[in-house]
């Protein structure tokens, strides 16, 4: 089902080819040619409102090759009239007139819902500081167990504001292609720890439950990026999980790659939901109401991508669990060790 | 820290600056306010402050500028403020002499262990002791021995020099660059795969938890953090 839902632009142009091909055979008389003509820019406009370059060019080609089999000599790819040459040329420019235009569009139109979704994801953390900021300020609460839980949340929430300025700024590093990665050594459990200090002890109490793997290697790799994908991971798994649940995270490797789990305990996921976790601004659908933005997978996604890795979301017995696999590029050096 | 202290606080933003002027008011320091690198300096010469509170980006240019004038003038302890992802302006300023630093944004707890712990560092004396101690690691310079709690530690040449010299420079950023060139010499100041092996081995010896460090901090895209909580 999800396969055809990605291709059903290109389906519905199948469908429209034939249909087109049909009428153009049975009404050839009536039409004309030049009406043929007409009805055979509808597969490109259909297809150039996707604003893909390489679809129009595709589809239009297919178009015009339809075309040519009709213009006398029919059924020969073979044109004689230069009328039809300028037919085909009109073809390419109505294309790609209409995919630039619906690009500018679809860019505009991603802009807005990032503006939306960056006010929300921001804004949410501002009102929770100044709420409580101006109930300890304006109310004087004399009960110091009170004034402790509004003064925790301001700190909570400023964390968390933190945390999404500091994703938007790699995003926006890892969009750049001028700003190539800091690769250097890492240690990955180094950086699950120091990860893991990004969130205050008693949101985590007592639930992670880590495995790293006792003879890691080091993975040549951008030691902030790599920080920041644990600091999501961690972060997605506290967000949609019970509280009180554990939250399981392994490293591990094999000879060609490092492979981390996150797993915590959740409802299972729709496939559909599952594939779409690591979209921009994509929200699980049974999530409304919880803080925070789909902005920190696709980032999870944009590091990984970045290291040449994958990750991946599935429904596992209790829960969700994100896998990702970075595949070792560069192996360390052969060092000269001293001994005991 | 004692109290009654002068502190000099270089900072252009001002709810910055209040908040830390308001911290250490309260715990009944004095405290002075600079703006620019040219008060700054005109307030060190005057008033001669006994801390320096830098904020790396200062509309009149460089702060690692001023660290340097600073230390060809005086032995003070020199705290940088730098915004995250500033790390090769902290490592800079850490070169130039600068002796701590913290990220924006910190908190007020986190700034203050850091003066705390960069004062005790400079009235300490060096100990011509051959043992120096660490909560509970104990290390023998003159016979290249250390314990952990009554156990001996068995430790490589390098490991061994690499926690003498944490366990010399305690409580202190120690950046990379630094380590190995203290530690392996000159020729390995970039040879970071070293380093974070050999971290990672001793990490193994002297931490309970390695995947919550307590002895070795790693300060990302820095250095390292040798703790101690025991004063020495």
């Amino acid at each position: 089902m999800q396969l055809f839902y990605m291709y059903r632009h290109y389906i519905v142009t199948f469908f429209l080819f034939l249909l087109i091909t049909g009428i153009s055979l049975v009404f050839r008389q009536e039409l004309e040619m030049t009406n043929i003509i007409l009805i055979h820019l509808l597969p490109v406009i259909v297809i150039a409102l996707r604003g893909e370059w390489i679809a129009t060019f595709i589809t239009t080609t297919a178009s015009i090759a339809l075309l040519a089999l009709y213009a006398p000599p029919t059924l020969s790819f073979i044109v004689h009239e230069m009328i039809y040459i300028w037919s085909f040329i009109i073809f390419y420019i109505v294309g790609y007139t209409i995919t630039f235009q619906a690009r500018k569009i679809h860019a505009n139109s991603v802009k807005e819902i990032l503006y939306n979704t960056l006010s929300h994801d921001l804004k949410t953390p501002l009102s929770s500081i100044m709420g409580n900021a101006t109930f300890v300020v304006e109310t004087h609460p004399l009960d110091p167990a009170l004034r402790y839980q509004a003064l925790a949340q301001i700190i909570e929430s400023s964390r968390q504001m933190n945390r999404l300025i500091n994703s938007l700024l790699d995003s926006a590093r890892l969009k750049n292609p001028q700003t190539p990665l800091k690769n250097g050594w890492c240690d990955m459990e180094d950086l699950l720890t120091v990860a893991l200090r990004e969130f205050r002890r008693d949101v985590l109490h007592e639930r992670i439950d880590y495995y790293v793997s006792s003879e890691l290697p080091l993975f040549y790799g951008d030691s902030g990026l790599l920080m920041r994908l644990f600091v999501n991971l961690i972060d997605n798994a506290l967000k949609y999980s019970d509280e009180e649940k554990p939250i399981k995270i392994s490293i591990t490797t094999t000879p060609n790659a490092f492979h981390i789990s996150f797993s915590n305990e959740c409802p299972p996921l729709e496939p559909t939901e599952l594939a779409n976790l690591f979209e921009k601004f994509y929200r699980a659908g049974n999530t409304a109401d919880i803080s925070g933005s789909g902005f920190g997978l696709s980032i999870c996604r944009d590091i990984t991508r970045a290291h040449h890795g994958t990750i991946r979301a599935y429904n596992d017995d209790h829960g969700i669990r994100i896998e990702v696999t970075l595949p070792i590029l560069k192996r360390p050096a052969s060092l000269k060790m001293d001994t005991l | 820290m004692k109290p009654h202290q002068l502190i000099l606080i270089v900072e252009d933003d001002e709810a910055i600056s209040r908040l830390l002027q308001l911290s250490f008011k309260q715990l009944g320091h004095k405290t002075l306010l600079a703006k620019d690198r040219q008060n700054a300096l005109r307030e060190i010469q005057t008033r001669n402050p006994d801390i320096i509170l830098l904020d790396l980006g200062l509309p009149d240019g460089d702060g690692k500028e001023l660290i340097k004038t600073v230390r060809a003038l005086l032995s003070i302890p020199i705290i940088v403020v730098s915004a995250r992802s500033d790390e090769e302006e902290i490592i800079a300023a850490l070169d130039a002499g600068a002796d701590d630093y913290v990220t924006k944004p910190f908190s007020t707890n986190e700034l203050l262990a850091r003066v705390r712990s960069t004062q005790r560092r400079f009235m300490m004396h060096h100990s011509s002791d051959s043992l120096i101690t660490c909560n509970d690691i104990t290390i023998d310079v003159e016979n290249f021995s250390a314990l952990k709690g009554d156990q001996p530690l068995k430790l490589t040449p390098t490991e061994f020099n690499l926690l003498k010299y944490f366990v010399l420079h305690r409580n202190q950023v120690l950046t990379h660059g630094k380590i190995l060139k203290e530690v392996w010499g000159i020729a390995y100041e970039y040879e970071m795969q070293y380093l974070r092996t050999y971290v990672n081995a001793l990490r193994k010896k002297i931490e309970t938890n390695t995947t919550s460090p307590l002895y070795i901090q790693t300060e990302l895209g820095i250095g390292y953090r040798f703790i101690c909580t025991t004063p020495n």
